[in-house]
């Protein structure tokens, strides 16, 4: 039997008996228990583990780990060097949750086509560059750092692909009904802007050392 | 909810399920294919459907 680990945690109480919890020095993952020859595509394991992932949220703010880390009897050699870090990123973010706003981008550049590269270095830098070549109405920017950053404890802008920009939110839990005011009057203000706000999510790029 | 806004809030859901959080190196990478579009219940999805939706069309 493995189990398909989700979160990192401050408390058991905050897993069981949602899920099953995992000691790892001064924490615990939260894990669903699947038997060892089930592949991590199947549909039915991937929308059970995003169902129990919600709910956790609810119960408290976790350190999401992203889907596919499995373990036996070997969570403390995967982990264990992270505890510390995450332990001091949930205290630190005990009332918090992320929002997440993408926007679609009003310029860009075409995706490079893999089969126009013969190295695949030269591949990436322009995979790299087209993403970062993506940029979204002023306007559109100047409305969410008027109303939505500051209901924020801390925001991030990042590229993710070609087409679109994403702003990464850590909020309050107690400002999430705001936030979600806040979203309709940026869509009342901005009309023609494809944009999605979604969330609460758990700490995922505020819990993320690479995005520090 | 529309039925589109749920479509687009079960691909949110797992589009930080799988492209979000934590990556413990040396772990797996997944590829799933068939997945059916539900409603898991986000508690805030707030889209510029409309806006998505011509967008989309365009395409």
């Amino acid at each position: 039997m493995k189990r398909v680990v989700i979160g990192a945690h401050l408390r058991r109480e905050d897993i069981e008996p949602l899920a099953e919890a995992i000691p790892v020095r001064d924490l615990f993952l939260s894990g669903i228990g699947v038997n060892d020859d089930q592949p991590l595509g199947d549909r039915e394991l991937l929308l059970r583990v995003a169902q129990t992932r919600a709910r956790l949220l609810d119960r408290a703010t976790f350190i999401a780990i992203r889907y596919g880390l499995a373990v036996t009897n070997d969570a403390e050699s995967k982990c264990g060097e992270h505890a510390a870090r995450w332990h001091a990123v949930l205290e630190a973010n005990r009332d918090n949750v992320e929002m997440t706003l993408k926007v679609a981008a009003a310029t860009s550049v075409a995706r490079p086509n893999r089969k126009d590269f013969t190295s695949g270095t030269a591949y990436l830098k322009a995979l790299h560059d087209a993403t970062r070549a993506a940029t979204i109405d002023p306007a559109f920017r100047d409305e969410v750092d008027r109303t939505l950053v500051p209901l924020t404890v801390a925001h991030r802008w990042i590229p993710r692909d070609n087409a679109s920009l994403e702003c990464a939110a850590l909020v309050a839990r107690a400002k999430l009904d705001e936030i979600a005011s806040v979203g309709e009057a940026i869509k009342r203000a901005c009309p023609n802007v494809p944009f999605l706000l979604s969330g609460p999510w758990p700490l995922e790029v505020f819990a993320d050392a690479d995005h520090e | 909810m529309t039925e589109e806004t749920e479509e687009i809030a079960l691909l949110e859901m797992l589009d930080h399920l799988l492209d979000r959080g934590v990556v413990i190196a040396g772990e797996a990478i997944i590829s799933i294919g068939d997945v059916d579009l539900l409603y898991l219940g986000l508690n805030i999805v707030l889209a510029n459907v409309d806006a998505v939706i011509r967008v989309s069309n365009k395409r």
